[in-house]
């Protein structure tokens, strides 16, 4: 029997943030969707409210037009609504058949006469008696999948599913999911990753900021309308005044970046080099979760790697942590505001004082010197235009744009030589964000450089002298941003290539 | 349909508030307990609560118990504060007696002024040095800090055990398990004849301040508040994270290993098995009674005492077991637990009929 599935404006909003905005989407099966958009678009929650463990404020879902009431992912099982999440829920230490049978319904000796039919029918090879730790992540993958099949699914929505896999397990998996689509299981695959969509899905939504803004057939797209539909394509570009000259001298220089990590989860860095010269403002573009993560993090000193050389100001400095990089007159502004570069429970003076550097004297001899903190965040405060002079205030009563005006102040009130930036104006408004915008062409104005790294397109080619994609752990090679178009961005985003 | 949300603005007066409501709340728990045994809940209540403490003796006795209690969580809200979670500070405080405990046997024919602080030294090193134990292995080998110290707790006192039996047992002792009777130059000075409060409280109210003076205006206090807070910000920060994870719980260790040896030189006088009645984990309860607030475990440290006190008076007049007393503990932490939950989220109740008219 064919599986109509309809979502129909479904809401969700949390405190700061609309995760889905009137949402409507239709799937019939003998198809494979994709549901594509970055890190932080609505997908997640889409897919959680489907499988039942949040509940919308608002819409409904329909299967076969019945009304869902998905109120615990139980309901989602008892509507044969299954799901594999990207990550893992196993009991590690229990084997496959005993992870199996948690939640079966039927006894033992059926249970596993039922497995070793479907291990047959789609020819995946687990052995059954093994705990689950001893398993490739491609094998969990398959134990998850059994798990939803057992239950004969009418819908199986998978949530970026090859995060964890290698190639050839990623083929393995799409080579079954096209057997689940002959047989009439409606499939939702979530991901940001184009070239999957293109080469498994038949249809692909869109969705950017918690919208739905494109539904159309794969056949019709490409890496780079993708891609741009994705990140939102704005056709003004405002660009600053490019105000480098070939001549200057290179301030800092990364050779031979390399990041290997044991967590699936991470990415890879491969190999990266380049420079960036006085006044400069280079742009790292990519989608998000192509290695950015980690390059800032690289860069600031909270990951060091070995083998790699950074040099700053004719200085060898790979090996410092980030206190004492600061001490070089470099500065850090992470992406993630909230808890990474400030803490919410803390007073604003407390975050001013995480930048302690060695001639602030906010802490002399081990004691702290609260006069000078103070004193010190009240200029931050006015220099920088926070809409409050109350330094005993706790950072969480700042809106995000004044927030991250705080945490620029800081890092900015220092007059640093290099400023390395990760998505400066993510989830701001227009007015912090041109503040902010501003405010880092003042920088490259004053001679001091910056390191953009930014999965918004606009502001790169708006704020960057030169731009490079990061892709996979890859950098593109590095081009005067007078070069670069949108449209080029995208490929290169894409894991395409141009010349 | 029950929704839970976070409170956006938890007022800090309420967050000191809530362990008295705790505290109410254990009590009535308590009387509830009685009633259900067939006794008066009054009466038996006072017997707990009051009796202990109406003479000097019995304060005496509260501020006995009380130090111990202080010490250890000042040490552990150290650890606790900076997300570090030392579960055995009753292995520490073990391991501190014996290494003091050890020192004061090789002077038990002996007196001096100088015994006193050699001893006392010896058991904070002695706690310290097992402190260590579990934060090397988490710093450098990734293993996780709470089951490595709770599992030392119980190779300390084997070790104990071991050593009033064997090595270290009293010759002229008749094979009972215990060592022999230290000099009265490793002794705490009594506070008052007749009574057995003696100096260890001075080293406890010591520790308070100082760890008033370090939590909250040093350089480290400060690294420890955002450890505890996020330890994403700390990395972000450049703090030498591990250095400071050795530091904290060196100076848990520390804290206990004194307490283990102010009991030992205070009312015991020697070595023997039972020389904790569980200080080490009741110290967990009262660091968060105490909102791992100096001043604030000072006041907890007194309300468990008097749990141990009251545990003690039951039994004799009740013929209630003093276990009960673990029993108040435990209501203790748990009401705590239970308002902190109501403190930080709010249960709506949402009303099911209006959003099904919607449908």
């Amino acid at each position: 029997m064919a599986t109509d599935l309809r979502i129909s404006n479904i809401s969700k909003i949390y405190p700061g943030c609309v995760a889905n905005d009137n949402v409507s989407l239709q799937f019939k099966s003998g198809k494979i969707y994709a549901l594509l958009g970055e890190n932080g678009a609505g997908k997640s929650t889409l897919v959680k409210i489907l499988s039942g463990v949040i509940s919308p404020d608002n819409g409904e879902v329909f299967l076969n037009e019945k009304n869902l009431k998905l109120s615990s992912p139980l309901d989602a099982k008892k509507n044969k609504i299954g799901m594999v999440f990207q990550h893992f829920n196993l009991f590690e230490t229990l084997s496959v058949f005993e992870n199996l049978s948690i939640d079966a319904t039927e006894d033992n000796k059926s249970l596993r006469v039922r497995i070793n039919e479907i291990l047959k029918k789609y020819n995946f090879s687990i052995d059954l008696d093994v705990p689950v730790l001893n398993l490739s992540a491609g094998q969990k993958q398959k134990v998850e999948i059994i798990r939803c099949l057992l239950r004969s699914p009418k819908v199986l929505i998978m949530d970026e599913p090859t995060s964890v896999l290698t190639e050839q397990e990623t083929e393995e998996l799409f080579i079954s999911l096209k057997k689940f689509c002959d047989e009439g299981i409606l499939i939702i695959y979530i991901t940001h990753k184009l070239k999957e969509v293109l080469s498994l899905c038949d249809e692909v939504a869109v969705m950017r900021k918690g919208k739905v803004v494109s539904v159309s057939q794969t056949q019709n797209e490409k890496v780079e309308t993708l891609a741009n539909k994705m990140v939102g394509q704005k056709l003004a570009k405002i660009k600053k005044k490019i105000n480098i000259s070939k001549n200057k001298d290179e301030i800092f220089k990364v050779k031979h970046l390399n990041f290997y990590s044991d967590d699936p989860f991470e990415t890879n860095l491969v190999n990266l080099n380049f420079s960036v010269k006085k006044g400069e403002c280079l742009g790292i573009a990519g989608i998000s979760g192509n290695g950015q993560n980690e390059l800032f993090q690289i860069l600031s000193g909270e990951i060091i790697t070995p083998d790699t050389s950074i040099i700053f100001r004719n200085k060898e400095i790979a090996k410092l942590n980030p206190k004492q990089r600061r001490e070089y007159l470099m500065a850090f502004s992470p992406e993630d505001r909230i808890s990474q570069a400030a803490v919410p429970e803390l007073k604003i003076y407390e975050n001013v004082a995480l930048n302690n550097f060695k001639s602030s004297n906010f802490f002399e001899k081990g004691l702290v010197n609260e006069r000078k903190i103070k004193e010190h965040s009240k200029k931050i405060l006015s220099d920088f235009s926070v809409n409050t002079d109350n330094v005993e205030l706790k950072s969480q009563f700042l809106s995000g744009g004044n927030l991250q005006k705080l945490i620029l102040g800081r890092e900015l009130i220092t007059a640093p030589e290099l400023l390395i930036c990760y998505n400066p104006t993510w989830g701001l408004d227009v007015g912090a964000i041109n503040y902010i915008h501003e405010t880092l062409i003042k920088i490259n104005d004053q001679e001091k450089s910056t390191i953009l790294i930014s999965t918004d397109t606009e502001e790169l080619l708006k704020l960057s002298d030169r731009i490079a994609v990061i892709y996979k752990g890859k950098l593109s090679k590095i081009m005067p941003s007078e070069e670069v178009t949108p449209e080029k961005l995208g490929v290169l985003m894409g894991g395409g290539s141009i010349d | 349909m029950i929704k839970i949300e976070k409170r956006n603005d938890v007022p800090m007066a309420l967050y000191f508030f809530t362990p008295f409501i705790a505290i109410i709340l254990t009590i009535l728990g308590g009387g509830i307990i009685f009633y259900i045994l067939g006794f008066n809940p009054i009466e038996a209540l006072k017997f707990y609560f009051i009796t202990p403490i109406s003479n000097l003796y019995g304060l005496s006795e509260l501020l006995l118990k009380a130090t111990p209690l202080c010490l250890i969580a000042i040490g552990l809200s150290f650890c606790f504060k900076s997300n570090n979670w030392n579960i055995g500070a009753e292995g520490q405080l073990t391991f501190g007696a014996i290494v003091g405990g050890g020192v004061a046997l090789l002077f038990y024919n002996q007196e001096g002024f100088y015994i006193l602080p050699l001893v006392i030294l010896a058991g904070a090193i002695g706690g310290m040095i097992f402190a260590l134990i579990p934060a090397i292995l988490k710093t450098y080998f990734n293993t996780n800090e709470i089951l490595v110290s709770l599992m030392l707790v119980y190779v300390s006192k084997l070790l104990l055990d071991y050593l009033v039996v064997g090595p270290w047992s009293n010759p002229e002792g008749f094979n009972f398990p215990e060592t022999r009777q230290f000099s009265d130059s490793s002794r705490m000075p009594l506070l008052f004849e007749g009574l057995r409060i003696h100096a260890g409280i001075f080293l406890a109210l010591a520790a308070v301040m100082l760890s008033w003076f370090i939590l909250y205006k040093t350089y480290l206090g400060f690294q420890i508040k955002v450890s505890g807070l996020s330890l994403k910000t700390a990395k972000y920060a450049g703090f030498k994270g591990k250095t400071m994870i050795l530091v904290v719980f060196m100076i848990s260790g520390a804290c206990a290993g004194l307490a283990g040896v102010g009991e030992i030189t205070g009312p015991i006088g020697q070595l023997h098995r039972m020389i904790s009645p569980d200080y080490g984990f009741t110290a967990i309860i009262v660091a968060f009674l105490g909102r791992l607030n100096p001043f604030g475990i000072i006041f907890a440290s007194l309300v468990v005492a008097l749990t141990y006190l009251g545990a003690e008076t039951a039994q004799i007049f009740l013929q209630i077991p003093k276990y009960t007393g673990q029993v108040f503990q435990g209501m203790i932490l748990f009401f705590l637990l239970a308002s902190d939950y109501l403190l930080f989220f709010k249960v709506k109740i949402l009303n099911l009929k209006k959003n099904e008219l919607r449908h």
